[in-house]
């Protein structure tokens, strides 16, 4: 038994070690947000990077001062909301009939939706910003939207964890007499809470970062989302380092509480979906 | 279950948005790749056959940010892979406040890039005030000279490096937890009353296990190290001396900083290509190894 | 939890829906939309109130002001415009005026302005403005850059402090200044180039040395080409010279932004932008000198952000009255105190208590007004060339061959104007 806690000992320590490694930007990056900007890189060498001497609130002030920061929050809960919600159901819908259902073509077309898979978004920009372009979408919610519902990663997932479950679900269902689609959303939707959870985490984090595309497609801070508004604080020297990290902070925290609510349902999520192989 | 019209019906919303939204224009940037098109310019639009790609072949850049892309994958993904296995097997023990640690790890993974690339900007300022430098005076026990890591054509890669495994290893580490937690525990009690050690039940029974897991992991990782981009725009711009410019950061500089859209194009149909090559040599490798066994 | 999600989100878009309806004001004037960097804080209040009070005299013309990032500002240009969306006048970095004449997004203002307030007008802002005999933007303020020095310390190393622009240093003074200066240094650098800041920031205060030594970024009689211009031996002097004070450890890297107010240097290469923030930290002890002269002169940059306009008819009247206001000597004033920039009217000079012939800047305007200033390449090619150059610095910068940087830089430019048929 003594073996067993000195293992045990190691294996916190180690994690204890690593933690430390890991949480230091994180914690810089809160206390900097608590400090006056020009104290924020002269102390990052020493031990007052995380202890800061007087915590003010100033930093995040500015922030509310210096643009509209609840605008900003409001446009990105809005689309990355809206992404989130329908790309559940349209994808898990797609990903059910690859999975389920019997239909010519479908093995083709899985494949064309898995080579879309490797196609990155800067790769697809210019010719997709003429295309909304020539939909007039421009300066818009939609164009920040619709473009990103259809997502071929979110297919493959719902697609690799719907194999997973057993048929007899529907098989029961069938019996009833219930239809293709009641089947779906009575039977199947509720045993498929952690590929929902996964799938949403996912999207919430690829979507709550977007740069490059509000870049392109908006003007004006109108319909603009968070990344776009803390450039504000990058293109301007002398960079006020504390400003900056008080807006990281405040973007963060929407995601974390998304993650941490739905964590427990995120890992098993993994765990059955095909993310794990 | 059979399908037929419901299943098309099922199917076609998404199907259509990604016919609309990414294959629609990845086909219009394979048609462009073979253009001049710049934006906005008023001479009109004419076909130039391979001559973007003539010059992609030519351009000392674009190599350098391929090599970087390569080197990049070849170091992060079994660093990064390496380190998620073994953070994992730590959880995967069942101790008191391991869902901490976890949520602890997996932290890093909800900041977006662009804020991470700024924190780590200031994490790697040179001289004695940055905190990188600072942590291996300490560590060094003073013998470290203060360098300019995003400056130094050694260090700079190694940077970007760092700041990606620390943001994306959490998100693999999930995975192969999840992986861990779905062996039976059977195994590992057939293997403990055969006399395995613990190293060779790691050996026998969690790695043959995990295989599936390690190679969706590896596969992905291997993709996202093509894509590498972000981090890139905002501490190095592809400096010094093309030794961080990757393929993607030399297409969008082309389509957006000079406006050179075909261009731009003419390397994202590259890159595709390669990341489709990586990708199906590895799934073949994989396959011949399943008919091996 | 999805549930709770999704009220959310049905809440949202409901205030959003309501936000959008009362916003709505019928408007029976004329609307004009405006588009203006983001800026420092006290631009963006000054160009709000600007816009409030033109609309306030004005009841036939309304203007609607929009606030663009400067973060990627051209990209954002060059997609609006392939849209359709371009405002009706907007702000931009002057230096790219001529590519977007090229395209065929601008409309003179030749008849659009008056001969008086013309003639009131820096020569620089009218030279910057020009393309091919016509004017087509006006900025309401032009930039200086120059060498902010702590006098006490110069004193101290013993070296000849320039009166003006006429007098400063040459190349090789300027490097024993350097040696004498970091003698007495900590850590031996005593010079900030700012090379904290990115993009056009190396072209506007680097290109200058290259033409104060005989160089330039590319031929000016008609900016067919850039071999034997920029990869010169002139051009090659000069930029051997700067990655010489790198190299020797003179320059501080200044992450912080902080090296000259901070006394960690004792120089700083810069332009008018940091007067306040410099004259608040050092006092009486600034002092501000014109760059060195590599062999023909001190040469200094020039140029800020300009006007241009892209209506017609009647709408592009209606756009100039607005100009026209903003030009008018008290907003002139109003804008350049709040940023610090020399005004672009010679009234608002002599009112400006920077500026005006005894104020601490008044060698921005002696640079201006003399022939220091030297505008950046006025042609469409401009966004090409300031591209390849900046690049060019990074690899000299990081401690590349100086020449092979240049030649590379040089072709990137010929290749371009090569592939647009010579910008005709």
């Amino acid at each position: 038994m003594k073996r067993r806690s000195l293992i045990n000992a190691l294996i916190y320590a180690s994690l204890i070690l690593l933690a430390f490694c890991f949480i230091a930007p994180i914690v810089f990056m809160l206390v900097g947000s608590l400090k006056p900007d020009a104290r924020v890189l002269v102390e990052a060498g020493s031990l007052s990077a995380f202890l800061p001497e007087q915590v003010s609130l100033q930093n995040y002030s500015d922030v509310f001062a210096r643009v509209s920061f609840s605008r900003y929050l409001f446009n990105s809960l809005l689309i990355t909301g809206s992404i989130v919600v329908a790309g559940l159901v349209v994808n898990s819908l797609a990903g059910y009939a690859f999975a389920r259902m019997q239909w010519r073509g479908r093995d083709w077309v899985f494949a064309m939706v898995m080579m879309i898979m490797i196609v990155p978004l800067e790769a697809i920009a210019v010719p997709l910003f003429y295309e909304v372009t020539l939909l007039g979408w421009r300066d818009t919610y939609i164009v920040q939207i619709i473009p990103f519902i259809a997502n071929a990663f979110s297919i493959y997932l719902f697609y690799t964890f719907f194999l997973g479950l057993p048929r007899e679900l529907e098989e029961a269902a069938c019996i009833d007499g219930a239809g293709v689609l009641r089947t779906f959303i009575t039977i199947i939707v509720p045993n498929a809470k952690p590929a929902f959870a996964t799938v949403t985490i996912l999207t919430f984090l690829t979507q709550w970062g977007a740069f490059l595309w509000p870049l392109m497609v908006t003007s004006g801070e109108a319909v603009r989302p968070l990344p776009l508004g803390i450039a504000t604080f990058y293109s301007l020297p002398p960079l006020q380092w504390g400003d900056i990290f008080a807006f990281g902070v405040m973007m963060v925290a929407p995601i974390l509480v998304v993650f941490l609510l739905f964590q427990r349902w995120f890992v098993r999520g993994v765990a059955a979906t095909g993310i794990k192989g | 279950m059979r399908g037929g019209l419901p299943a098309w019906l099922f199917a076609a919303p998404s199907l259509v948005g990604l016919l609309l939204f990414v294959a629609l224009p990845f086909v219009l940037a394979i048609v462009l790749a073979f253009t001049n098109l710049r934006l906005g310019s008023p001479l009109p639009l004419e076909y130039v056959g391979l001559e973007q790609f003539r010059r992609l072949y030519n351009d000392d850049a674009f190599f350098h940010a391929l090599l970087n892309n390569a080197t990049f994958a070849l170091v992060v993904v079994p660093l990064q892979t390496g380190l998620a296995l073994l953070l994992a097997l730590l959880l995967n023990h069942r101790l008191k406040g391991m869902a901490w640690f976890r949520t602890l790890f997996f932290m890093p993974v909800v900041f977006p890039l662009s804020l991470v690339a700024v924190v780590w900007v200031l994490i790697f300022a040179p001289g004695a005030n940055g905190m990188m430098n600072g942590m291996l005076e300490v560590v060094s026990l003073g013998t470290w000279t203060p360098r300019d890591f995003l400056h130094d054509p050694l260090l700079a890669l190694p940077a970007i490096m760092l700041t990606s495994v620390w943001q994306g290893m959490g998100f693999q580490m999930v995975i192969i937890l999840a992986g861990l937690q779905a062996i039976p525990q059977e195994l590992y009690e057939a293997a403990a009353i055969d006399g395995a050690s613990r190293w060779r039940q790691f050996w026998n029974v969690t790695l043959p296990q995990l295989r599936n897991t390690l190679i969706f992991v590896v596969l992905v990782t291997t993709i996202l190290a093509f894509r590498l981009f972000d981090q890139v725009q905002i501490m190095t711009q592809g400096g010094p001396h093309n030794a961080t410019t990757t393929a993607m950061y030399e297409a969008v500089q082309a389509a957006f900083a000079r406006q050179q859209v075909a261009k731009g194009s003419a390397i994202t149909v590259v890159l595709f290509v390669i990341v489709l090559l990586i990708t199906w040599l590895q799934r073949r490798l994989l396959r011949q190894e399943r008919e091996v066994e | 939890m999805l549930r709770l999600l999704i009220w959310g989100i049905l809440a949202a878009v409901l205030a959003a829906c309501d936000n959008d309806a009362s916003e709505q004001r019928p408007i029976s004037a004329t609307q004009i939309e405006a588009w203006f960097h983001t800026g420092q804080a006290g631009e963006r209040q000054v160009i709000q109130d600007q816009v409030a009070r033109f609309n306030r005299l004005n009841s036939d013309v309304q203007v609607k002001l929009t606030l663009i990032p400067e973060h990627s500002y051209n990209a954002q240009i060059q997609a609006a415009a392939i849209a359709g969306d371009l405002p009706d006048i907007l702000e931009f970095d002057g230096p790219y005026l001529y590519n977007y004449i090229w395209q065929g997004h601008l409309q003179s203002l030749d008849k659009l302005l008056s001969t008086a307030l013309k003639a009131d007008l820096l020569p620089s802002i009218i030279k910057q403005g020009s393309y091919r005999g016509h004017l087509y933007a006006i900025g309401s303020f032009d930039s200086g850059l120059g060498l902010y020095a702590r006098r006490s310390k110069l004193q101290q190393a013993r070296v000849r402090i320039p009166s003006s622009p006429a007098k400063a240093w040459t190349a090789d003074e300027f490097k024993v200044v350097l040696q004498a200066l970091a003698k007495s240094d900590d850590d031996g650098a005593v010079l900030d180039l700012k090379l904290n800041y990115s993009g056009e920031w190396f072209t506007y205060a680097f290109s200058p040395i290259i033409q104060s030594a005989g160089g330039d970024l590319i031929e000016r009689q008609k900016y067919r080409t850039a071999v034997g211009v920029l990869n010169s031996p002139a051009a090659l002097a000069a930029m051997t010279q700067l990655q010489s004070w790198l190299q020797s450890g003179y320059v501080d890297a200044n992450v912080d932004d902080a090296a000259f107010i901070t006394g960690r240097v004792a120089l700083s290469w810069v332009g008018h932008w940091e007067f306040s923030r410099y004259s608040e930290a050092v006092g009486d002890d600034l002092v501000l000198l014109p760059l060195p002269d590599f062999g023909q002169g001190s040469r200094t940059g020039q140029g800020s952000w300009v006007w241009g306009m892209t209506a017609t008819g009647q709408r592009a009247q209606d756009a100039a009255r607005f100009l026209q206001f903003l030009l008018q000597s008290e907003e002139v004033l109003a804008m350049a105190n709040a940023n610090g920039a020399v005004p672009a009217s010679r009234s608002a000079i002599a009112q400006s208590k920077l500026y005006r012939a005894d104020g601490p800047l008044s060698l921005f305007v002696e640079q201006l007004t003399g022939g220091y200033a030297v505008p950046r390449p006025q042609t469409p090619a401009y966004p090409v060339i300031t591209s390849a150059f900046q690049k060019a610095f990074l690899d000299i910068r990081n401690g590349g061959n100086v020449q092979a940087a240049l030649d590379k830089a040089t072709a990137i430019i010929d290749q371009d104007i090569a592939d647009n048929k010579g910008y005709k």
